[in-house]
């Protein structure tokens, strides 16, 4: 540390008059008579007593404030749980992660849809349905009696679109469906009749 | 240009190749050159050739004599190109879509009259249109007055209902019949109603539970 020159000392007790001190002399005496006037105006410090009533004072937060500061808080929660419920739990989860519930059937694409065929046979050994959405192949789609009560059903999934077709019962009868409202000639003298399969995702 | 007369060129004997392949074995062989080469005229006129190959298996498939799956090839052939003139009549700018030529021939099919189709098209500038012609159709096999069913779903596209809803109006007029009132009535029940007709319900989850993936499905 430097130590500070004898004549600084004699201008600040007022022993010295600052015009006798050198230029930086006098602008070191007129710093520190500046620090000692800040020092000198400083507050005192606040007692116990104006303490407390300025925290009473406080004005409430609001509720959101105080929402966050609660959500923000850490604190101990405590669950009273019997081993036996726990491992139940457990055991759920982790059936639910190996094998994952799955929708049955197929998964329908943005422009398929399904068609519903369904004929009244009864006494029919198999009923097939055959059209411009199989290329008129005989045999590929298969309608069931599954009560056994002569009504035939099938339900596909088939491209969005118009398509003409029939029913063949026991391989070799062509029959139109007489449930379906659209009909049109087929040039061979009968009849197709005509579904419209809308997206099913609309 | 020079791509797209390219990709023509070898596209067309494709089709035509394709087409034989799927008619071999499973139509009379006596038909398939015939057919083969009905299938390739449609091709050169810019035709869509999937309804006359579908004619041909539908034949094969009914075990039709070759003479007929001929004869019914050629008047497809035909409904084929009355329906290209009809398109570009009402206004669609030559060459037509074979989407659009198909839709119409079978709007034909079903017994709408030509001025008709003309009028749906004319109303509908922008395809697809298929929804429309089907729409106005069913109304016209439950006994509606074509024109006033034309003029019906026109009335719904022209408050902007288009392609599957248009069904659902055609829909509501023949519930309307079903529910008792006349075939004036029901026009005019729907027609106010539009264009808040109600839509047809959804594929329950049973039915699609239920529903089969056919493995060897053919697109319209």
């Amino acid at each position: 540390m430097n130590a500070i020159d004898p004549r600084i000392h004699q201008a600040l007790d007022g022993e010295l008059a600052p015009a006798a001190l050198s230029a930086e002399l006098r602008r070191a005496v007129e710093r520190l008579a500046t620090a000692a006037d800040l020092l000198a105006a400083l507050l005192p410090f606040p007692s116990l007593e104006s303490r407390v009533m300025t925290l009473i004072r406080r004005p409430v937060p609001s509720r959101v404030r105080r929402l966050v500061r609660w959500l923000a808080t850490p604190r101990a929660v405590t669950f009273r749980v019997r081993p036996a419920w726990s491992l139940a739990f457990a055991a759920v989860v982790a059936l639910l992660t190996l094998f994952p519930i799955r929708h049955e059937g197929p998964d329908i694409g943005e422009h398929e849809g399904i068609a519903q065929f369904v004929g009244r046979f009864p006494g029919a050994q198999s009923v097939h349905v055959v059209g411009s959405f199989n290329d008129w192949r005989p045999g590929s789609i298969a309608l069931e009696d599954v009560d056994q009560d002569g009504v035939w059903r099938a339900t596909v999934v088939l491209p969005a679109g118009a398509y003409e077709y029939m029913f063949v019962v026991d391989g070799e009868r062509w029959v139109p469906d007489h449930l379906a409202e659209r009909l049109v000639a087929d040039a061979f003298g009968r009849e197709n009749s005509i579904v419209i399969v809308r997206p099913a995702r609309r | 240009m020079r791509l797209w007369l390219g990709l023509a060129l070898v596209a067309a004997p494709l089709a035509a190749q394709s087409a034989r392949g799927r008619l071999e074995g499973r139509v009379p062989g006596a038909a398939i050159p015939v057919v083969d080469s009905l299938v390739q005229r449609a091709l050169a006129e810019g035709l869509p050739t999937e309804p006359l190959i579908q004619k041909a298996l539908e034949g094969g498939a009914k075990q039709v004599t070759a003479p007929r799956i001929v004869a019914a090839v050629q008047v497809s052939l035909g409904q084929l190109r009355d329906a290209r003139d009809l398109l570009i009549r009402a206004g669609d700018e030559p060459p037509a879509t074979p989407g659009e030529v198909t839709t119409v021939a079978w709007a034909v099919r079903r017994g709408l009259p030509g001025p008709v189709v003309e009028r749906v098209v004319a109303a509908l500038p922008r395809p697809p249109r298929a929804s429309a012609m089907h729409a106005v159709a069913d109304l016209a096999a439950h006994h509606f007055d074509p024109d006033s069913a034309a003029d019906l779903i026109i009335a719904a596209i022209g408050l902007g209902l288009v392609r599957e809803r248009l069904l659902d109006v055609s829909a509501a007029a023949a519930h309307e019949l079903q529910r008792g009132h006349t075939h004036a009535e029901a026009l005019a029940l729907v027609r106010r109603e539009l264009p808040s007709v109600p839509a047809s319900p959804k594929p329950t989850r049973s039915a699609v539970a239920r529903a089969r993936r056919p493995a060897d499905a053919t697109p319209p």
